[in-house]
Order: C-alpha cells, then structure tokens, then sequence
C-alpha cells in the first residue's frame, strides 16, 4: 500500500517541479525582489501537501471500510 | 469493490479529482502572477478553495447536529461525523498552506493575528468533537454532547470570516465574498472558481463514501452486539 502509494506520488511530483520550472520566468519577469527560490519550494510543498493530505484521507477511508465490511462478513 | 463505492459518491469525487488536475494546468499555465507577492500567490488557489470546504463541512455538521439533537434520528449524526472528518481534512490543508505562504509573503510562519487564532481554534474544536464521541461510556451520549460541540463550533466560521474586517489583520479584506461582488481579475476569478468547485465535489464524494463507512461501522457494531450481547 506504502509502495503504491509512493508510486502515485512521485509522477506527480515530477510534474510540478516541471509546471513550477515552466512557469519560472513569468514570477522572476514580474517581481524583482523576491526570494524566488523559496517561494517556487513553498508552493511545490502547498499544493503536495494539499495532495497528500487528500490522498491520505482517501486511502484512510477505503482501509476503514475494508476492515469493517470483513468484521461484518466474518 | 465495496458495496459501500455508489456512483453517488463515486461520481462527485472523480469529477472533483479531474477538476483539480485542471486546477493545476490553470495555476501554473493559465493565471497571471500577481504583482506585490508574484509567486508564492498562487498558494491562494488551494488555500482559500479548502477553507471554504472546511467553513461548508463545518456548517453542514452544525446543521445535521442540530437536527440530530431535535429528531434524535441516527442517519444525521452519521452526516454530521462524516462531514466534520472532511472539515478536518480542508482545516488541516489550510492549517499547513497557510505558513508557507505567510513564511514569504509576511516573513513569519505563524503569528497570533485573528484569523489565523480563530482558525487553529476551529480545528482544536472539530479535534474535540472526536475526542467526545470516544470519551464517553454511553454512545448516545458522546454523540449528542459532540453534537453540541458541533453548533458550537460553526460559531467561530464567521468570526474567521469577518475578523479582518473587525480586527486589525495580516491578512487581506475580503475579494470575493463582499457587498459589491468580487474584485479579482477575470482569469484568478475562473481559477479561483475551479478550486472552489473541484474541492466542494471533492468533498461530497468523500463525505459520501465516509457516510457508507459509518453506516457500515454502526451495522456491524449492531450485529455483533446481537450475536455476543457486544456493547455496540
């Protein structure tokens, strides 16, 4: 489950390092004085979280329901 | 495949999953940067859409939990539980992309101004709604004080809300839900729109699934109670 989990999430992160990395020149255009680095870094980390967290959620609900659909069928 | 996966909920959740994928291309492809914070902005695509699912789950289990306590019917305490997990959930996300934005755009990760306070708050409330179903001896009972604490809870939605416009804030007036209509640019609107949209179907379906788990839970928990004299 780990394993698949894993598998899900690193295309994933691959494509928005790469979205982040394509749309680079438009913030470095736009806005001269920011710490470019960290921000492109805090919005990878927002929206993985954000994934992670729901993906999480949606796994730690389809296990719950396993183990209690096999509690009822015993 | 469970018995429990309907299309009901099924449908809502894939079609807010897809959403979201378009959400993304949007985020990175589509919408302009914005001009004082550039960048780290886009944060509010994801930000503001989870909380306003936490505001509506949060609501919907003040609803459930108030009609529960006056028809005492089960099936609206099963909403209410299972709408308040994914109040959670969008809590939980706005919790930990709100530092990141505010670690660039303020300087700081966290600070004690209204909005963030009566935010955390919410979460620590909604984390004792749990904690009170478990804690006491008779489920009934841990079901309706956790019901109160539900009602409770929504108070605190339009404190969030309205504290900028009441306290002085680090966070900015409201740009879409004000008097005179929202003032963003038409593409960040579109943008902001799609989360609003993909997360809210997002949360249907899981809630939806979430709901069969519990009714599920409670079946279970009754049988075995019938079969071994099981305190369900």
């Amino acid at each position: 489950m780990h394993r698949k989990l894993i598998r899900a999430c690193v295309p994933y992160a691959l494509v928005t390092l790469l979205f982040a990395g394509v749309s680079a020149p438009l913030g470095a255009q736009d806005i001269q004085t920011q710490e470019l680095g960290r921000a492109y870094w805090h919005v990878f980390a927002a929206y993985a979280i954000a994934w992670v967290v729901i993906l999480g959620w949606i796994v730690s609900v389809a296990r719950r329901l396993a183990r209690v659909e096999a509690r009822l069928n015993d | 495949m469970s018995r429990r996966l309907s299309w009901a909920g099924l449908l809502p959740a894939l079609t807010g999953g897809i959403m979201v994928l378009v959400l993304h291309w949007l985020v990175f492809f589509y919408v302009p940067t914005e001009a004082a914070q550039g960048l780290i902005q886009r944060i509010f695509y994801i930000h503001v859409p989870a909380a306003w699912v936490a505001f509506m789950a949060f609501g919907i289990v003040a609803l459930c939990s108030a009609v529960y306590l006056w028809l005492g019917d089960e099936r609206l305490d099963m909403a209410a539980v299972s709408a308040a997990e994914g109040g959670m959930i969008f809590t939980t996300i706005v919790l930990l992309t709100g530092p990141l934005w505010g670690r660039v755009a303020w300087g700081t990760w966290w600070t004690w101004e209204p909005r963030l306070t009566f935010t955390l708050l919410l979460w620590f409330i909604y984390l004792g709604y749990f904690m009170v179903r478990s804690a006491t001896e008779s489920p009934e009972r841990g079901r309706r004080f956790a019901a109160v604490l539900g009602i409770v809870g929504a108070v605190d939605i339009p404190l969030i809300h309205l504290s900028v416009v009441w306290f002085r804030s680090l966070h900015p007036q409201p740009v879409v839900l004000k008097p005179e209509g929202p003032t963003l640019p038409p593409e960040m609107l579109l943008t902001l729109m799609l989360g609003f949209v993909s997360f809210t179907l997002l949360f249907f379906g899981m809630t939806h699934f979430r709901y069969g788990l519990e009714r599920t839970r409670i079946e279970a928990a009754g049988r075995e109670s019938r079969d071994g004299g099981i305190e369900p």
